[in-house]
């Protein structure tokens, strides 16, 4: 029986991108299974993150760079249906592809005028093999890109920073460094909650809380986890 | 969240110094971890801080919160102070959240329908709840959707996070509150949180609940592209504007993408509707003043659940508007609406539906809100099903006199009156009228 006239509470759409370094470097130590289960592990608490969000429909995909880069779930899935399918690695790291296909898809259209600041989140254990200033520069001059929230991780000693850290464009937010797959799932299950909702639905404010100086105040990541000497990578 | 307890592991409560047993984890917040206990056989909640939280400062607070108590039973109050040695910093333990309480998400994504009347009960419990926690003297601070739990049957509310309560006016607490409930004065930067600024939030937290949307989100929030805090201070903070303004047009709201202002807000008495235009509109020139108070908001969800009815050709409930001549049209099939019989009790008018019921309130203005126990209710005549009374579930006996025979009739507890326009009805306290 009808009880009320209208519907939901009107919302605005909020992009997630994941993009993720394939390369050949990521098949040591199990960095790519780790990169997998840590996205597998992060699916249920996002999806618990977008239910209990009601200003945000929350929509996902992944992008992989290697050998050039590829839309590896191209489809802004609603985050109830996403399914995670497992990476491969192999190949270069042509992570300025990647920034350029992210680009093509934050443009108008076909993003909408209206909507919540998007979401990317950049994973690498490695450095650029192709013209990743250029392409960055197109990410960023178009007004999506400009205005994500855009979150690195790195994996490992090898990772290059200095492209994560130009990728977040903001020195007061740091590069998140993952050496133990603990950390790993931690970083990627903040990504995916607390910075989701950071961007749509802002937790209570506090005096104490720093400025990042960004449109989106990103929540203090969560802590190291101490690395056991068999889970170092 | 994995780096603070895990299951099995025992914090203690520092002034009983009782183990609290960790389960799981109930959920994750801003400033920590909420886990299920389990001290001596009985369930509990202790949320821990983060490191960055656990100051002094919030030590304090808790401590001070501990030892004036919870104002009423719909606060989840921190109860006693917990810690370990193995573990540096602190929480506290509270009451654990029954499941029958949702969070206003499920109700915003309509994951949950309920009544109107639960909905006016859960509106009249904030005000009432909210009035005793400032009548101590207290200011909330963080009134959002995170904090209000309720139960869709009923109505009954539950409130949380408490850690936050602190003296009005007193100390430096960190939390200002949440982006789209902060008073515009507060998102600026010009005034902390204070009991008046609790009064805005409470406002858009019950316009939110009636109205399915955001009172100052109309034609200036189409008009953002990238919905960020940038934008956010200036919608909420620095040009605020309520969409139904009377006096400025300029922020009305949008079809087709704030259609939800345009179903609700036709359907509530004009008293409400007054009610939200001061809330934000005077409410946010003056926050000193002109801002409506739980006493008022508390008044206004009593007169609401009076106002109820059942549209009599599709059942749905619908408001009865005493400053209209009409009845009106169902929101629902659109037919025209017949009134109920109707009791008048001073100036108030109950509409006497199949279901209603009276409460001491109703019967002496003295009297506090009590749900639980209803002192009249209408009932069918056992016999004559096409008639109907008020039955009385009081233990002394009402009087009444009609029309028909202005000699005074006593209607004892357990037995009913007829309903018949013109009858009149001493409760004894207070004067009724039956129209």
């Amino acid at each position: 029986m009808v009880r009320r006239p209208g519907g939901e509470l009107a919302s605005r759409p909020l992009h997630f991108i994941w993009i993720c370094d394939c390369s050949g470097s990521m098949q040591s130590d199990g960095k790519i299974q780790s990169l997998n289960n840590a996205i597998r592990e992060a699916i249920p608490h996002m999806l618990r993150a977008a239910e209990e969000n009601p200003h945000a429909q929350v929509f996902v995909r992944a992008l992989k760079f290697s050998d050039g880069a590829q839309w590896h779930i191209a489809q802004p899935t609603p985050v109830a249906d996403f399914k995670w399918t497992d990476l491969q690695a192999g190949g270069v790291t042509d992570m300025g592809r990647a920034m350029q296909m992210a680009a093509e898809q934050l443009k108008i259209p076909p993003m909408s005028e209206r909507a919540l600041p998007p979401v990317l989140v950049l994973i690498s254990d490695g450095q650029p093999t192709d013209d990743f200033r250029g392409s960055l520069a197109e990410l960023l001059d178009i007004p999506w890109g400009k205005r994500a929230v855009r979150i690195a991780i790195a994996i490992g000693d090898d990772a290059d920073h200095e492209p994560l850290q130009a990728f977040i464009g903001n020195p007061e937010i740091p590069v998140l460094q993952a050496n133990n797959s603990e950390t790993l799932v931690n970083y990627i299950k903040w990504a995916s909650t607390a910075v989701l909702k950071a961007a749509s639905s802002p937790a209570s404010q506090s005096k104490t809380m720093k400025s990042a100086g960004g449109n989106v105040q990103i929540p203090a990541p969560p802590p190291v986890v101490s690395t056991p000497t068999e889970d170092v990578w | 969240m994995s780096s603070l307890w895990k299951r099995g592991q025992t914090p203690w409560t520092e002034t009983s110094h009782e183990p609290c047993c960790i389960e799981d984890a109930l959920g994750e917040g801003g400033q920590g971890v909420v886990y299920r206990v389990n001290v001596g056989g009985r369930l509990a909640a202790v949320k821990w801080y983060y490191p960055e939280f656990a100051t002094p400062g919030q030590r304090v607070a808790l401590e001070t919160l501990v030892k004036r108590g919870t104002p009423t039973g719909k606060f989840l109050w921190p109860l006693e102070l917990v810690s370990a040695p193995s573990h540096p910093g602190f929480g506290y333990l509270m009451p654990l959240r029954e499941e029958r309480y949702k969070g206003m998400a499920d109700l915003m994504k309509r994951r949950l329908e309920p009544t109107f009347r639960a909905l006016a009960t859960l509106g009249f419990e904030l005000a009432h709840s909210f009035l005793q926690l400032h009548s101590k003297g207290l200011c909330y601070r963080d009134i959002s959707f995170g904090n209000v739990f309720f139960d869709p049957g009923t109505g009954e509310v539950l409130i949380c996070d408490n850690d936050n309560v602190s003296i009005d006016g007193v100390g430096e607490g960190g939390v200002l509150g949440t982006p789209r409930f902060m008073a515009p004065e507060v998102v600026r930067g010009d005034s902390p949180p204070s009991i008046q600024t609790d009064l805005y939030s409470l406002a858009v937290l019950l316009f939110y609940i009636f109205i399915m949307h955001h009172p100052l989100e109309g034609k200036k929030e189409l008009a953002i592209h990238s919905f960020d805090l940038p934008a956010m201070n200036r919608l909420y903070g620095t040009e605020p504007a309520f969409i139904y303004d009377p006096d400025n047009a300029s922020n009305r709201p949008v079809q087709g993408v704030h259609d939800n202002a345009f179903y609700f807000w036709p359907i509530y008495p004009q008293f409400l509707r007054d009610l939200f235009t001061r809330a934000f509109t005077d409410g946010i020139r003056d926050p000193l003043h002109g801002r409506v108070r739980e006493g008022e908001w508390r008044a206004a969800m009593i007169n609401l659940r009076d106002a109820i009815h059942y549209c009599q050709h599709c059942g749905t409930e619908n408001f009865a508007d005493s400053s209209s001549q009409t009845a009106g049209i169902c929101w629902h099939c659109n037919r025209r609406l017949r009134l109920p019989i109707r009791l008048r009790i001073n100036r108030q008018i109950v509409m006497l539906n199949h279901d209603t019921q009276l409460f001491p309130h109703h019967l002496a203005s003295d009297r506090p809100y009590d749900f639980s126990r209803p002192l009249a209710a209408v009932a069918r005549h056992p016999d004559h099903t096409k008639v109907w009374g008020l039955k009385n579930l009081s233990d002394a006996p009402w009087f009444i006199t009609t029309p028909r025979d202005p000699q005074p009739k006593a209607v004892p507890p357990g037995l009913s009156l007829t309903l018949l326009p013109g009858a009149e009805i001493n409760f004894g306290k207070v004067l009724g009228q039956i129209l």
